[in-house]
């Protein structure tokens, strides 16, 4: 009985659907992306590959408060 | 015969189901995605990708919470779970502090400011937490593992977090200071003997709240052995002894920060969904202060399988959902649908907990977790913030109608 009902919980078909949509998603932004232009051939392209960047104060690439005007 | 849930026949064992179309989806969408990292981006995100997936197993399968863990101390005054924190900071930041001030180029700490932002932002994350039912990795994992609510709650985190990133240039102008490394006060030992200390008097204050109210301590964290099933079964189906997960956890994070030089951190990539999204529907992202930032500014030009959180964070999920079908319970959290003020908790929490991890520079892994293990002060008042906003968040919860 249970187990029924929690075979039940979910909809195959409608997880299916959530993640084609999120793989579209993802494939739309990349698509458009200059890392993809890059990996066509268009050079002359930043991209993001390394985002880091170690002169910022925070993880989130926030100036530091003594910066700031 | 059951659709979903049926022995395998290789991992067949008296007891053991899988749910075959759960395990299955996951494994195509990992390769998928894995494929597509591999052919587009950088041997390297595969890496981080993969760890990702085997962080999200390990949060689902050694049910890591931190917000379970703080709520069980308050409410229930077992401590199992917030020493188990406590312990996997300890060991991480063992590894990652040395690691961090070894000389090795591109390394870089989860450090930040601290000020009226960080107050604030983890205050409202550490009430967020309870609202929302999770923090930025347990709103993931169980969000993998198909917790239907925890899909509005991660709405609203996006929401949340993108109006932060719009606030936070404000916040940033109220008092504060610079980034405080412990290990520029106190070197690499010191820094590290600091942190040894400051966790050592928590987990004294929790064994001693654990001791009042029970008369004893369950050192539950301290398990090495599951205790249902055999070391194999318990690795693939849960659950996880604490210390598995400590162990995977810790390592996790370290290997994030050696193949991508910066520790492990969930919720930029939030930031980056929520402002792609609105890119999308005609907002110009760049009238805003904190997107001209040059950090920000390249993850939301380029594609988010070049930024390393939604990297990860695409594996934790994907992780989680394999490690839900491992142990046969996919969606085992939803068969209640939220309604009414459990649906306005996530609503109210998933906006916090996104507002509060965009001011308090990260959530509960790349505030918290992360920020000890690079010995930072902020890691520090963020905890104790965040521990206040959740106090309040707790004794909220029962009007939301949400079970304490």
């Amino acid at each position: 009985m249970g187990k029924d009902s929690m075979e039940r919980a979910y909809s195959r078909t409608r997880i299916l659907v959530i993640l084609g949509i999120i793989l579209v998603l993802i494939m739309a932004d990349h698509l458009r992306s200059p890392t993809f232009a890059f990996n066509s051939g268009h050079g002359n392209v930043e991209t993001a590959l390394n985002q880091r960047d170690e002169t910022t104060c925070a993880p989130c690439g926030a100036p530091c408060p003594s910066t700031r005007d | 015969m059951a659709d979903s849930a049926v022995f395998r026949p290789g991992l067949q064992q008296p007891g053991w189901q899988v749910d075959r179309f759960i395990v299955s989806t996951a494994l195509v969408g990992l390769a998928l995605l894995g494929g597509l990292i591999w052919l587009e981006t950088a041997p390297f995100m595969v890496a981080l990708f993969v760890i990702g997936t085997v962080l999200g197993m390990a949060l689902y399968h050694g049910a890591f919470g931190f917000t379970a863990g703080w709520r069980n101390l308050v409410v229930k005054k077992r401590g199992a779970g917030m020493r188990a924190q406590l312990l996997l900071f300890g060991v991480t930041s063992l590894i990652m502090v040395p690691m961090l001030h070894s000389g090795q180029a591109g390394l870089v700490g989860a450090v930040a400011p601290v000020g009226t932002s960080l107050v604030v932002g983890s205050f409202l994350f550490g009430l967020g937490m309870q609202l929302g039912g999770g923090c930025g990795s347990g709103t993931l994992f169980t969000l993998g593992a198909g917790n239907i609510r925890m899909a509005v709650t991660l709405v609203f985190f996006i929401a949340g977090a993108v109006l932060g990133s719009i606030h936070l240039p404000w916040w940033l102008d109220q008092p504060g200071f610079d980034p405080v490394p412990l290990v520029n006060t106190f070197g690499v030992s010191g820094a590290i003997l600091v942190q040894f200390v400051g966790l050592g008097l928590i987990a004294w204050w929790v064994n001693r709240i654990e001791r009042n109210a029970h008369g004893n301590v369950e050192k539950g964290e301290l398990l090495w052995k599951g205790q249902a099933h055999g070391v194999f079964r318990t690795l693939l189906s849960g659950r996880w002894p604490f210390t598995w997960a400590i162990l995977i956890l810790a390592a996790g994070n370290a290997l994030t920060l050696a193949i991508g030089g910066a520790p492990w951190s969930i919720t930029f990539a939030f930031n980056v969904w929520g402002a792609k999204a609105l890119e999308v529907v005609g907002v110009n992202m760049s009238q805003f202060e904190f997107w001209t930032w040059d950090y920000p500014a390249m993850a939301l030009k380029d594609s988010v399988l070049t930024n390393i959180p939604s990297v990860m964070n695409f594996g934790l999920l994907l992780g989680a959902m394999l490690a839900a079908g491992l142990a046969n319970r996919f969606n085992e959290a939803s068969r209640n649908r939220p309604e009414g003020r459990q649906f306005l908790a996530a609503v109210v929490g998933g906006l916090l907990l996104g507002y509060g991890a965009r001011l308090g520079f990260g959530c509960n892994i790349g505030a918290l977790f992360s920020g000890i293990a690079s010995a930072s002060l902020h890691a520090w008042v963020w905890f104790a913030c965040a521990f206040v906003g959740s106090l309040i968040g707790i004794r909220l919860r029962p009007w939301f109608r949400l079970p304490n």
